[in-house]
Formats: C-alpha cells, structure tokens, sequence
C-alpha cells in the first residue's frame, strides 16, 4: 500500500529521520512505535506532504507519492483541533470537501459517520459546546469521512475515557475488516497488542526493529514456558531435571499449580512435555511471548547499551 | 470545489456570523453621522432667539439698524454707559442675554465689548457683528463722504491676491479636492491596517488550537495562507462598502429630513458664513468619482495583499494572540507614515519626495488617491499606473515568500 525509501530529513542540521525505510501492506495495521522525539510525527507529515523529506521517496500504491493521493489518506494528527464556531455537521462536511468529496458525497457520508457514532444529536451544536470526549469523536470521523485506502492515526486514543477507548478500538477493527490499511502510531502497547498486525519501531530516527508483530515478539522471547498441572509440587520439580529451570510457582487451587521455567541448552515444549507426562496431568503448556512493551523496552534498553 | 474556494467561503461565514462584524457595520456609519448631526446641529445654535441690549450713549445708531430678513436677534437701546454688576443683576436687566457696549467715539477706535450671559455660538456671533458692523459702515460713509453706502464698501474691499501655479493656471488642483481624495486613502488605510491586525489573530488561533494540521494535510501552506487574506480581505471590502452606502444613505436622509437648508446650495448665497464652504466644496467641486472609486478598489485590493501576506507571516511566526500587540505599534507607525505623506502631498504636491513617496506601497494609495481627486492627465496616469504595478509587484512578491515563512512557521508550536 506504503512504501517508505530511504527518507531522511532535518530540521536545523538535526537529523531527525536517517534513511527511514518501511513497507505497509494492504489491509494491515501497521504500529509506528517509538519513545518521545524517535520521529514518527515528523514521519507521518511527511506521509501527508505537511513536510515533503530531504532525500528519499515515498510510493502509494506502487506510485511516487502525489498530491492527488491525499485524498485516499486519512489523518488524525496528535495535535488536533476544530473550530470552536462551528457545528459539528458544519465542520464535517468542511474537511470531508477539503478532502474531495463532492457536497452530495459528504452530506451522505457525514449522516452515515454520525449516526454510526449515534451523536446525530449533537450535529447542530457549536464545536465550543462539546465535550473533550465529544470533540475527539467528531476529530475521529473527521479522519474517516471520506472513506480513505490508508488512515493514519498519530495517538488516536489519547484523551478518551476506557468506554470510548473500546468504542475507537473495535472501530479501528472493523475499519481494518473492511480493507482500510491502518497507520497507527501510539504509545499505548496493549492497543498495537490487541490490534497491530506489523510493527516498526523508531528510535533517534532510524528503525530500530520491523517485523510482523507475532514475530517480533517470538524473536525478544526468553525461552519461558508457562505450565498448569495437577499433581505433586515435588514430583514436578524432580521430572524438571536440570534441562528446565523453575522461575516461579503460583497454587491456583489444591493440587492445581501455575508455573514459569525457563529452559535450558535449547529444549523444545515436545521434551518439557515428554519429561511431564509420567509425573504430573498437564492441563496448559505454553511458549511465553513478552507484549510489545516489554519487546519496546528491551530494543530501547539494547540500544542504549550499545551507545554507552 | 476547489479548496482555495472553500477555505475562503468557511472564513466568510465565519465572519459574516459573528456578531461583532455586524454591530461595526451599523454602528461606525450611525457614530459617524451622529458626530456629524452634533456638529451641525452645534453649529446651528446661532438661530436661537437673542435679546440684545445696545448701550449707545452717544447715540451713534440712532436707535436703529439695518432691516433684517429674520429677526432671530432682537435689539434694544440704551443712550447710556450701563455698570456691568447692574447687567448682570439687575432685575429690568434679566431679559436681556447680551450687552453690546458702544463707547462714543467707535466710529474713530472701531472697538466695541459684547458682554453675553451664555456662550453665543459662531452664527450668533457672525449675524451680530455682520449687522452692527453694517451699520457703523452706513454712519462712517455719511459722515466722511458723499458716497453711497454700496460705493464705501466697495471702497473698504481689499485686494485679493490668489496665489496660482504657472502649471496650473486655471487651479484645477483644488485643495478640497485633494482632501476628498485623503480621506478615501485614509479609509484604505484604516480597513486595510484594522483588518490585517484581524488576519493574525486568525492565523494565530489557528495555530494555537491545532487545527491547522489537520487542513495541512489536505491543502498548501500557501493556500491556507491565502484564503485568510481573500476572505478576511471579502468581508473588510464588504464593510467598507456598507459604511459607504450607510454614510451615503445617512448623508440622504440627513439632506432629506434634518438639515433641508444646509445642504441647499440655494442657501449659500454670498453672504453664507465661510464655514459652509469647506462641505460645499467637497459634495459639489464634481470629483472625478468614476475613476476615484475604480481605483480606491484597486489600491484597497492591492494593499490589503501587501499588508495581509504581511500579518499573515507575522501570525504564522508567533505563538499567541497577545503577541500581537507588538506588531501594533509599528501597524500605527506604517499607517500614520502613509497619513502624513498625504498631508505632506497637499502642501508640496510637486516636490520630489512627493514624488518618491507616491511610488511607496506604504504611502502609494494615499498619494495616488489625492492625484486621481484633482484630475489627472494621460501623462501624469503612468505614474498611477506605475505606482499601482509597484504595489501588486511587492504584494505577490511578499505573498510568494510569505507562503514560504508561513510553511515554516505554522506547525512551529
């Protein structure tokens, strides 16, 4: 859908983006993650030709990006505002114009958006008058309305509460289900989890990691098994031997223990399996996989270790 | 639609919906001809009905005066000195509101007191002298000489001597004309500096609440940049024009209802007070009005580029609306700059600063403006035209390396 080459650029003779390069599929949600100042907003305007890059090319569709694809994007920037003076029916049909539509194709898309989110309600009310909550979902079909091929969200879930989070989230989903390729940059870990099919991950303005989320995870895991079983404590530890080592031991109910063990000269799940299995009833066995904050967090923390 | 289109529509409306933009354009032409009614009706006290006392203790005038067509200033006469304290208390005295003191030999010293219990306004004071003064004239010539009354004035008449320019003979240039032809450049200004000072506050908000990432993504910096000046530049001329027509409209109904007479060029006769002249001049010397308001559009649409790709910079570059109020001073010394090069066009309208200055973008709309009210021939139009080429030079130039400053400025949060 996206493909970014070589981009780098500066502000100030600071380097803000070296050679940046990065793939997203059709239909996929792709994390853009990156602690504060990594780049990723200076890359998302790029992607929007707010800021056009020093060197390097960004292709839509297999075409040199243009001007004419800004209307097959949606954004949703970090820092996003409205008119306060105008209504929120007003203000939608405003930027989905900018955008292209025709004033037939707004109308009808800026009903559907409305009545999906059901604030039909609140259409003749002043921007000014709305809540934050209210206004971030006016700002979110704002993205939307004119139904776009790829939509970037820059921190779509700052400012919500929990139940409006859920709401974004399943949207985000379904937007997904329909074909929309997503760009979603955000420093909630738990939502590129749930939701994030790909992921890169800025750092300084280059791409520290970029990968298949699944994969990313697999390659930052330290071989911890998770075990539930019936049985006897003792027993369990002997049948370890010493190719697995006992982390932790949780007892869940009598006789029904949780465990984590790390293994030990490479064993597989199929030799933790074979050494259990005359010793103990195995009811859960499994490959931990850390979340993407601790994968975060262990590229970062790799990284700086390697400057100092 | 394009997008140019619909950012300047959403700034009109924005506009046009405020309530602000609709009380000024009311209330500035009803403040104007209000001022204009107090003035007038200011200068209209003198028709009240005055009772004068005359003390002639030498009984020069004879008890009389010379006949007049409306007797708003009743006199009376005394054939004596009469003691201020007793003018002032007396109670024979309370029906009077002015003492005229004529001392015995006023016909030789040519002096005499008018002692009033209020302030008299100017006609008061113009009838009062114009009467007596014609009358003294009367006794003077009998007693001095066997000539007429008509031939004694004729004889105190003095010269005029009237100062022309070789270039202009026939003074063509008249000054009122140069007057009318500021006070429209003074109105480009004024709209043209009052409404840039509104593009930066707009571009400011903007900034300020973010908005302008998200229009970012679907339009140029330039565009953006534009629209502010086209729409806020649409409903500045929209209120200028409506002043115009309220103030036209208002001067109508003023000439219509209030002051039938003053604005009856019938009534100013040769013995009208002076002071009617200067209005008189500028409603009736025939300015060339056709070719005053082509251009005072022109120059307003080419200034209001300049000042407006300008201001709109400036807003791009700051970060709050209060930031503003640095830019003010210099906005008013670019105005008054422009102001006072018109003044100084009247006075010295052939030396050669005027000149230079006729080619400024800051000073060109005034200076233009004041040449076009006097007349222009076909060679001294070039310069116009070059004056005005000038202007629309700078304008685009600086909106072309505005749209730059303002790309770089405007996500500088």
């Amino acid at each position: 859908m996206i493909q970014i080459a070589e981009v780098s650029k500066s502000y100030n003779r600071k380097l803000v983006l070296d050679a940046v390069s990065m793939e997203v599929n059709k239909g996929h949600i792709f994390g853009l993650l990156g602690p504060n100042g990594a780049g990723k907003t200076t890359l998302i305007r790029i992607l929007n030709q707010i800021l056009y890059p020093d060197s390097g090319q960004i292709y839509f569709e297999g075409k040199l990006l243009e001007p004419v694809h800004l209307r097959q994007i949606g954004y949703l920037p970090e820092e996003r505002g409205l008119y306060k003076t105008m209504t929120v029916r007003a203000h939608l049909l405003f930027l989905a114009q900018l955008r292209g539509l025709s004033k037939t194709e707004a109308t009808k898309n800026v009903d559907h958006w409305l009545q999906h989110f059901d604030i039909q309600g609140w259409q003749h009310k002043r921007i000014a008058m709305l809540s934050k909550g209210m206004a971030q979902k006016v700002q979110f079909i704002a993205a939307l309305v004119h139904q776009p091929k790829l939509l970037i969200l820059d921190e779509p879930l700052s400012g919500f509460d929990p139940l409006n989070v859920e709401l974004i989230m399943n949207e985000i989903k379904a937007l997904k289900e329909q074909g929309t390729t997503i760009i979603l940059s955000t420093h909630n870990m738990k939502s590129v989890d749930e939701v994030c099919d790909y992921a890169a991950l800025l750092h300084n303005g280059k791409v520290l990691a970029q990968d298949a989320v699944q994969q990313l995870r697999r390659a930052h895991s330290k071989g911890l098994i998770e075990v539930r079983f019936k049985g006897n404590m003792l027993s369990f530890a002997n049948a370890l031997w010493t190719d697995f080592t006992l982390l932790s031991q949780k007892e869940l109910e009598e006789g029904f223990f949780e465990c984590t063990l790390q293994s030990r000269g490479g064993r597989k799940l199929n030799d933790l399996m074979r050494s259990l299995q005359e010793h103990v009833q195995v009811e859960h066995l499994s490959q931990m996989q850390p979340s993407m904050q601790e994968v975060f967090i262990d590229l970062i923390s790799q990284k700086a270790a390697q400057n100092v | 639609m394009s997008n140019l289109f619909l950012l300047t529509k959403r700034e009109i409306q924005e506009r046009l919906s405020q309530r602000g933009f609709w009380y000024m354009l009311v209330l500035g032409p009803v403040v104007v001809l209000l001022l204009l009614i107090g003035l007038l009706k200011a200068a209209d006290q003198g028709k009240q009905e005055l009772n004068v006392l005359i003390a002639d203790p030498g009984q020069i005038m004879s008890h009389r005066l010379m006949a007049q067509e409306e007797q708003q200033i009743h006199y009376f006469f005394i054939d004596d000195y009469l003691e201020l304290s007793e003018f002032d208390k007396g109670k024979a005295y309370q029906e009077f509101d002015v003492l005229l003191e004529l001392n015995e030999k006023v016909l030789n010293n040519k002096k005499c007191f008018v002692f009033f219990r209020d302030q008299l306004g100017l006609d008061a004071r113009m009838q009062l002298k114009f009467q007596v003064e014609r009358r003294m004239e009367e006794l003077i010539a009998a007693q001095h000489s066997n000539l007429t009354e008509q031939a004694f004035r004729q004889i105190k008449q003095g010269f005029i001597f009237d100062f022309r320019d070789l270039k202009d003979p026939k003074n063509e240039s008249k000054e009122a004309n140069s007057w009318a032809g500021f006070i429209l450049g003074a109105f480009v200004l004024f709209f043209v500096a009052l409404y840039s000072m509104t593009i930066f506050r707009a571009t400011v908000r903007e900034k300020s609440n973010r908005i302008v990432e998200v229009l970012l993504a679907s339009v140029k910096p330039g565009q953006l940049m534009l629209s502010k000046i086209l729409g806020i530049g649409f409903i500045a001329l929209l209120q200028m024009l409506g002043w115009i027509l309220l103030l036209a409209l208002g001067f109508w109904f003023l000439q219509e209802t209030i002051f039938v007479d003053i604005f009856d060029p019938s009534n100013w006769g040769q013995d009208a007070p002076e002071r009617l002249n200067p209005l008189s001049a500028l409603v009736f010397e025939q300015l060339p009005f056709a070719s005053l308001i082509v251009h005072f559009l022109l120059f307003f649409v080419a200034s209001f580029l300049f000042y407006g790709a300008l201001f709109a910079v400036l807003g791009a570059r700051s970060s709050a609306e209060a930031d503003g109020q640095q830019f003010l001073f210099p906005l008013l010394f670019l105005v008054s700059f422009g102001l006072f090069s018109g003044i100084y066009a009247i006075y010295f309208p052939a030396s050669t600063l005027t000149e230079i200055l006729g080619f400024l973008p800051f000073s060109s709309p005034v200076l233009v403006l004041i040449a076009l009210a006097k007349g222009l021939g076909i060679a001294a139009y070039t310069k116009v035209l070059l004056s005005l080429i000038i202007l629309l030079v700078c304008a685009f130039a600086l909106l072309g390396l505005g749209a730059g400053w303002y790309r770089k400025s405007i996500l500088k949060f």
